[in-house]
């Protein structure tokens, strides 16, 4: 191959030894650096099931349905914590979808071209923006708010229902859900913009033709073909909820059993962690990491269901939708 | 093939360096440390005397060049902490169990030594409600109990005759994290009530069946203050710099005393028995003790007897519970040590370092 | 077209109804992008204006107050930030450049869809485990510390550094990497020396990116690095304030001198974080454009 380039002297001057090391070189420690990465991965997941060991073999798998988190009596249960991530997630992605996908209509379809940059890197930014911040804003502002004037609110019209009865509480699942919305939001519009912009432009000047009116547009033609993108980019969503440890701890109080009130203090699996890791010892810091164990567990199933979905969700003739290019776009990775 | 084989054998080669240096460089620190004063003592625990060891901290190192550095995480982190041995002292009101114990000792004995001495107090945020609330162990156990549920309650009427209270409803606060407040109240709790001691019990992290928990003192400083009706458990220190409002509670001789200093020492004082491993109840105190506070508590360093640092935790401990530590106590609401119990903890001391 | 199937695009006379329909969709998603806007606005908003106010000279070059007493500043938590972030990024910047040329221009496609794998789960991995990773690897048995928390960060910057610079490896035109080797440049020399360079913007975007991430991490501070000194340290292999830290802790007392202290270093490190997204962005935009994607 490279015999007609080395008949010329000049260049087979250069074969020297730097050479001859160099690749090797390169290739090893490139080689090295990716074995770190794996090993990184693998050692998580190790160092987690190691410190969660005590507590697997004293509670089983029964620790993921018992509602108790008894530090006395050395009851340790998930199902609390479980609970408090599972309806934290779900309503902060009935907010953030929907309005997700409003955003993303509009990006594509609605604003005057001028504006559409600007705009999107507004709300990429807000993917941006520490986590800690958001506890912060969510201590003192929003959890006030929320105390004095939405959750009376939600009382006086809906407090029939057990979710909306209660006590209004600065500090409740209701307040750490919405902080969960505001992570959620820019991930799924990210995303969600990048796969309606592969939706062929000749399909939708079909539409048209026809006589839809935009919306008819969107409906008959970006939504059912960016259908498995959507999904995807919600999962997408999800993962970053449940994983969130620091300002949900900020803004959800504490508990140790399950509560159907929204207004109330509650858990969530990696607040859970955050509060209590530090202090605590023997049987309850493995339960901790067993916790942590059932977080990382969900968390990983969830990104990877996510990433396949929006990677295999297009339509045959359709390009591939980079995840990761829409993922940097949002400076959510 | 070669070249894939020369760079196999370049990563193993990077690797192996890597790990060496890393071996070495942990070695190095962890015997460095033993003979410079220049790494820091690290200690870890109880919020309760955070206020008291920052003093500590400013005053020793000008006294003897030794950085002391806290990590005030609560008494529970405290005692954790110096079980897996990550910092050379925890500091914790709550003393170990027996079961502690046994897992400090794992990596050599650790020895307990009380250094300071305060209160935990109720403090509470009920607008309407008047200043120096009467209360007792039995109402406080069915606060927290979740059985008293409004402040305008019988039981907390009939020890205030003649108050307006508010019918708002009564928002316990409680530790979530492992705190030596926890320990203090519970105790005195488990004390005055069977029922509190048999659904709840003591220890540093309790299941309260009612309330909110927010962490640290701060965090539920902050809670009560930001909840009206709220009544919670804090340091004494805490309840006085940040002017919350504390209800007297009854002690054992049926008085309502003042919760600060004095009223703290005079609970030590009737307690002259010292207890294995130097742990000192104040819960039960008799009913001769006049104007004592019920719910003090002594704090404890937990350090162990051999170590690299041992020469520059003696010297710190002495300082703490010697005059010039002991000195900045009562401005910050710490009461003096009583003698006993100095020279119960000199004697601990001098076991240090072998 | 006029089969009666395309009932809906006939005109029945109902194309006042259907465009009302079509107008309140269209109001709805615009009010969409101003909440989200709107959010953004309120939250940066209130840190500028609570912030403002206490940021001062004295603010960023005095340490903290220790227990209770608020007079002091951020200076300890701004510079032990900037040692762990620098720290972090030492390890995980090259690291991840590493693994993205093993992917893209040594392994197999065999090793090199897993490796892409890995790096996705690991991106998902929620930033409290990978804490308890690095506490069980290097706190336990010893103490919390600056480099804990690098090492920590470092794994949370990895696959952000490694799979943005993956990307733009790939984008490198091939007729670049072919000219070289007809030229007989060695192959690392072609990486190095072409490869790499021409891929420059978007690594350094990655780069960024991933800094900015660091900077503002906090769970793994919280369980690697939570016990420090009161005074200016700059030692990794002790315990450093850091900024994350320091807003999470104030964020919890009770005063509000305390909040006016958080929220003065939330807007340092807000600007911090923002003014790195946008130069990234920059990088990125040039990058892209310099190689005709």
């Amino acid at each position: 191959m490279e015999a007609g380039a080395l008949s010329n002297p000049v260049l087979r001057a250069r074969r020297n030894l730097t050479d001859r090391i160099g690749e090797p070189l390169l290739r090893g420690l490139s080689g090295l650096a990716a074995a770190l990465a794996v090993a990184a991965l693998v050692g998580i997941a190790y160092e987690v099931i190691d410190l969660a060991r005590p507590a697997i073999s004293e509670f089983g798998i029964g620790f993921l349905t018992t509602n108790d988190w008894n530090p006395v009596s050395k009851d340790f249960g998930a199902a609390p914590f479980l609970y408090g991530t599972v309806v934290t997630s779900l309503i902060a992605l009935v907010i953030a979808a929907p309005l997700s996908i409003a955003i993303s209509i509009y990006l594509t379809e609605l604003a005057p071209l001028r504006i559409r940059r600007p705009v999107a890197t507004l709300i990429d930014m807000l993917a941006a923006i520490p986590t800690v911040i958001l506890g912060l804003w969510g201590i003192l502002v929003l959890g006030p708010f929320m105390r004095d004037t939405i959750q009376p609110a939600l009382n006086d019209v809906l407090g029939f229902l057990p979710i909306f009865s209660g006590d209004p509480s600065a500090f409740s699942y209701l307040t750490a859900a919405l902080i969960l919305a505001i992570m959620a939001t820019p991930i799924i519009t990210s995303v969600t913009r990048e796969v309606f912009e592969t939706v062929p432009g000749d399909l939708k000047e079909a539409s048209y033709a026809l006589g839809a009116t935009r919306w008819e547009m969107v409906r008959q033609v970006v939504l059912p073909y960016s259908r498995p993108g959507i999904v995807g980019a919600t999962i997408l969503g999800l993962g970053r909820a449940i994983g969130e440890a620091i300002a949900v701890a900020q803004v959800i109080g504490a508990a140790y059993t399950i509560h159907l009130s929204l207004f109330h203090t509650g858990g969530t699996l990696a607040a859970q962690i955050a509060s209590q890791f530090q202090n605590s010892a023997g049987l309850q810091k493995a339960s901790l990491a067993y916790l942590g164990l059932i977080l990382l567990v969900f968390a990983v199933i969830v990104n990877v269901v996510a990433r396949i979905i929006v990677q295999r969700g297009h339509i045959k003739d359709g390009p591939d939708v980079d995840v990761d290019a829409a993922l940097t776009e949002a400076q959510a990775l | 093939m070669s070249k894939r084989l020369l760079s196999a054998l370049i990563a193993a080669l990077a690797l192996a360096v890597g790990v060496a240096a890393c071996g070495s460089s942990s070695d190095s620190s962890s015997s460095g440390s033993g003979g410079g004063s220049n790494s820091p003592l690290v200690g870890a625990g109880s919020t309760l005397v955070a206020p008291l060891m920052s003093k500590w901290q400013s005053d020793f190192a000008s006294k003897s060049e030794i950085t002391v550095t806290y990590g005030a995480i609560g008494s529970g982190g405290g005692i954790e902490q110096i079980t897996s041995r990550t910092v050379d002292f925890g500091a914790s009101d709550a003393p170990l169990t027996e079961e502690q114990f046994e897992e400090a000792d794992e990596q050599g004995e650790v020895e307990q030594i009380p250094w300071a001495l305060s209160g935990t107090v109720p403090a509470y945020n009920v607008s309407g409600a008047p200043k120096g609330l009467k209360l007792n162990g039995e109402v406080l156990a069915g606060i927290f109990l979740g059985d008293i549920t409004s402040w305008d309650d019988p039981a907390i009427a009939k020890l205030n005759p003649g108050a307006s209270l508010p019918s708002t409803k009564i928002t316990p606060v409680y530790r979530s994290d492992g705190s030596g407040d926890t320990y203090a109240f519970t105790n005195y709790l488990s004390t005055v009530s069977p029922e509190f001691k048999s659904k709840v019990g003591t220890s540093t992290q309790v299941k309260f069946p009612t309330g909110i928990g927010a962490e640290k003192n701060d965090g539920v400083a902050a809670a009560i203050g930001q909840t009206d009706g709220a009544i919670g458990y804090v340091g004494l220190a805490y309840a006085l710099s940040n002017e919350l409002s504390m209800p007297l509670v009854e002690n054992s001789a049926g008085e309502f005393p003042e919760p600060g200093v004095k009223s703290v020492e005079a609970a030590a004082d009737a307690v002259t028995k010292i207890g294995p491993n130097n742990e000192i109840s104040l819960a039960e105190l008799p009913s001769s003790a006049k104007g004592a506070y019920p719910i003090s508590t002594y704090t404890y360093v937990i350090v162990p007897l051999e170590s690299e640092k041992a020469d520059e935790m003696k010297k710190f401990i002495t300082y703490a519970v010697g005059p010039d530590g002991q000195a900045y106590g009562p401005d910050l609401d710490f009461a003096p040590l009583p003698k006993q119990v100095v020279a119960a903890a000199k004697q601990a001391v001098a076991k240090i370092g072998g | 077209m006029a089969d009666g199937s395309h009932a809906l695009l006939l005109d029945r006379g109902n194309l006042k109804r259907r465009n009302r329909v079509n107008r309140v969709v269209e109001i709805g998603s615009s009010i969409g992008a101003v909440i989200a806007v709107a959010v953004l606005v309120i939250v940066v908003g209130s840190v500028v204006l609570k912030g403002a106010g206490a940021l001062s000279w004295h603010f960023l070059t005095t340490p903290s107050g220790l227990f209770g007493d608020t007079s002091g500043g951020m200076a300890n938590a701004l510079v032990g930030t900037l040692v762990i972030v620098a720290i972090a990024a030492a390890i995980a910047i090259p690291v991840g450049i590493l693994v993205a040329i093993y992917t893209t221009e040594f392994a197999s496609s065999r090793f090199a869809h897993p490796i892409g794998f890995v790096l996705d789960v690991l991106n998902g991995v929620p930033t409290i485990i990978t804490g308890i990773f690095v506490y069980g690897l290097l706190v336990a048995g010893n103490k919390p510390s600056g480099f804990a928390g690098s090492v920590a960060l470092a794994i949370v910057m990895l696959p952000i550094v490694a799979r943005t610079a993956q990307e733009v490896l790939t984008l490198v035109p091939a007729t670049l990497k072919e000219a070289a080797h007809a030229l007989g440049i060695a192959r690392w020399r072609t990486i190095l020396r072409i490869t790499v360079p021409t891929a420059a913007g978007g690594l350094i975007t990655g780069s960024l990116l991933a800094v900015a991430r660091a900077a503002g991490e906090t769970a793994p501070l919280l369980l690697c690095n939570f016990i420090f000194a009161q005074g200016v340290l700059t030692d990794p292999g002790e315990g450093l304030a850091s900024i994350p830290l320091f807003i999470f802790q104030s964020s919890e007392s009770p005063s509000p001198e305390a909040h006016t202290q958080a929220w003065a270093a939330a807007l340092v490190l807000i600007a911090f974080v923002l003014v790195l997204n946008v130069v990234a962005r920059a990088f990125y935009a040039r990058s892209r454009k310099r190689m005709g994607a």
